[in-house]
């Protein structure tokens, strides 16, 4: 038996998602659903380990090598960029970026220079450079929404699902930017080193993704 | 004030003992190897105009380089790059030497990366560069053959040197009535396996043969039945030329003994603008990134004012170290043979008696102890198991 392929998984929401997956194709994930505290855990009939990370974290240890494979968000993937294939949309996890603001604010109005509290600076700040648009950008961690309640900024990019939150603070969406779901990341050279291991088992993960 | 006088930048390091000659063993192994072939070695400045590295194919990210003024205010970088200076040089002091030049180097490059990546920002380069010559394909071989005897020699077991030309890629995108925008978008998704973001540009592009093979492109990597599958979802005379070639470059390579070592991608699509032919790439399994990068440019030279055609590559020095001190396969660092104490008084022999075994050969430490028990100390501290104490006589001790 080779080496197995290790796979980083975000934490959260999207290692359920996608230890539902492994399911799906046919592997015992018993080790995953009772982990406890440990962080590496084997999939023995699928030859796989795999690692639970934070987001951030997988595209680290994908880019590095030291994890072969990985699941991560496209929000991720968008704001941390990096050096990896980016092999197939798993599908799940899906919501979307967009700018929200106050209801009624007119954020594109006016000769201000605007202010935008994000967590995902790196994103907003492309999408308002594409818009030959100077902005501020303050970077927040917790709930962003806040922001423009306190009156920091004028408006928001962050992840939106359903857009309740939004609702209950008196913001609204004004524009979408980019849909996002998981993504199937690969190190570049695990891709060349591990051809055939990691087609197969790119290609039972497509077979069993809702379509 | 905070001082920073007791830590190096982020993304450089000391390099000690061990790591110092797992880099030179590296270093040695490629310099006798490039000499072998017939390659000198240049050397070029570590800061150089900013200029050298504007320009179409040498486009470099502003943010990665290393700015400084020199004295008149001129805009200067750290070497980002080992090959563009060897264009200006090929293109200037050697415009009328003997064709083809085979030169070679090992020298550091600097790039400004993102912080706390784990990447470093000097990085050592030792490569070779083929220029001009008659046959380019004659050269092309060459330079692949000797990347692989370089490959074979880190590591021979577990390498892989993967062969692939920019002209499948270009060809493609020419055939399509599109701008240059959209072309760099597609090369990005392609260049990293984006399967369902390409998908979606090329349908919105249309759907014929062209954006068919395009979106089947970041699959063709493998063994030497990716050319015939290639040629199967499109070929037109100068695709059929170049998959030709890559068959002929592939099974030749594979003859010199390395079969199961090279493989075909033709997904590789990076630095466009700067190559014109074949491109390759040198992987050691468990390093995480490409150790070597290569293939052919042939408008770079001319860029210089000199038109004349290169191929060559660069081999990242630290990052094969490593690989060969994580493998065990790097030289460790052994101990003296010997310490030499010399007794009161004789302070001037026993440093003449060193002398005289270091030449002949020897590894000897002289000891700066008073006495010869702290010299014991000493020398068992280091694992040094002899002592050559000179005094009235001189005598040799095992501890």
């Amino acid at each position: 038996m080779n080496k197995p392929l290790r796979i980083a998984l975000t934490k959260g929401r999207l290692e359920k998602d996608t230890v539902g997956l492994l399911e799906k194709i046919g592997y015992d994930c018993t080790a995953i659903r009772e982990k406890g505290r440990k962080l590496i855990l084997p999939v023995p009939d699928g030859n796989l380990e795999v690692v639970l990370a934070k987001a951030n974290d997988v595209i680290t240890y994908v880019e590095h090598g030291v994890c072969d494979m990985g699941v991560v968000g496209k929000d991720t993937i968008q704001e941390m960029q990096g050096k990896f294939f980016e092999l197939c949309d798993l599908g799940f996890g899906r919501c979307k970026f967009a700018l929200a603001t106050k209801k009624g604010s007119g954020f594109y109005g006016g000769y201000s220079v605007k202010t935008v509290a994000t967590k995902y600076p790196n994103i907003t700040r492309k999408h308002f450079e594409a818009k030959g648009m100077d902005v501020e950008i303050i970077k927040i961690e917790g709930s962003v929404e806040l922001a423009p309640l306190l009156e920091l900024a004028d408006g928001i990019v962050d992840i939106v699902e359903t857009g309740t939150t939004l609702k209950e603070n008196g913001l609204e969406v004004i524009e979408d930017i980019c849909p996002i779901s998981a993504r199937l990341i690969v190190n570049t050279v695990s891709m060349k080193m591990r051809q055939n291991e990691i087609e197969s088992f790119v290609e039972l993960v497509e077979k069993n993704l809702d379509k | 004030m905070k001082r920073y006088d007791l830590i190096t930048p982020e993304g450089t390091r000391d390099l000690l003992f061990e790591d110092c000659l797992a880099r030179r063993k590296v270093e040695k192994t490629l310099a006798e190897l490039f000499e072998g072939f017939g390659y000198s070695e240049v050397v070029t400045p570590g800061i150089e105009f900013y200029d050298a590295f504007m320009g179409s194919a040498r486009n470099f990210r502003q943010e990665s380089l290393y700015k400084l003024t020199d004295s008149k205010g001129r805009l200067m970088v750290l070497r980002p790059d080992c090959t563009i200076p060897i264009a200006r040089l090929a293109a200037t002091r050697l415009k009328e030497a003997q064709t083809p030049l085979r030169l070679y180097y090992n020298q550091s490059v600097f790039s400004n990366n993102a912080l706390l990546k784990g990447r470093s920002d000097e990085v050592v380069q030792a490569g070779i560069e083929l220029i001009g010559g008659e046959n380019c394909k004659r050269a092309d071989y060459e330079v692949l053959c000797t990347a692989v005897e370089a490959l074979a020699s880190f590591d021979k077991d577990n390498f892989r040197l993967e062969i692939g030309h920019i002209g499948y890629f270009k060809e493609l995108v020419a055939q399509l009535d599109i701008d240059e925008d959209v072309v760099e978008e597609i090369r990005m998704l392609i260049s990293s396996k984006n399967y369902p973001a390409l998908n979606d540009l090329l349908d919105e592009i249309g759907d014929n043969d062209i954006t068919k093979a395009l979106k089947q492109l970041p699959s063709l990597f493998g063994g030497i039945e990716v050319l015939d599958k290639a040629s199967d979802i499109y070929a037109n005379d100068k695709i059929t030329g170049i998959l030709y070639n890559l068959r002929k470059v592939f099974t030749r390579l594979s003859s010199l003994g390395y079969e199961g070592n090279i493989s075909v991608d033709l997904g590789i699509v990076s630095h466009t603008d700067y190559y014109t032919g074949i491109v390759f790439k040198g992987y050691l399994s468990e390093v995480g990134d490409s150790v070597l990068k290569g293939g052919r440019y042939d408008n770079l030279i001319s860029s210089f004012g000199k038109d004349m055609p290169a191929v060559g590559f660069g081999i990242k020095v630290d990052q094969v170290a490593r690989h060969l001190e994580k493998i065990g396969a790097n030289p460790s660092a052994k101990p003296a043979d010997a310490v030499i104490f010399g007794e009161k008084g004789y302070v001037v022999e026993a440093m003449a008696h060193a002398q005289k075994l270091v030449r002949e050969g020897m590894k000897v430490e002289h000891s700066l102890f008073n006495t010869y028990e702290q010299t014991v100390e000493f020398a068992k501290s280091k694992g040094i198991s002899t002592i050559i104490t000179v005094g009235e006589e001189i005598t040799e001790n095992k501890i």
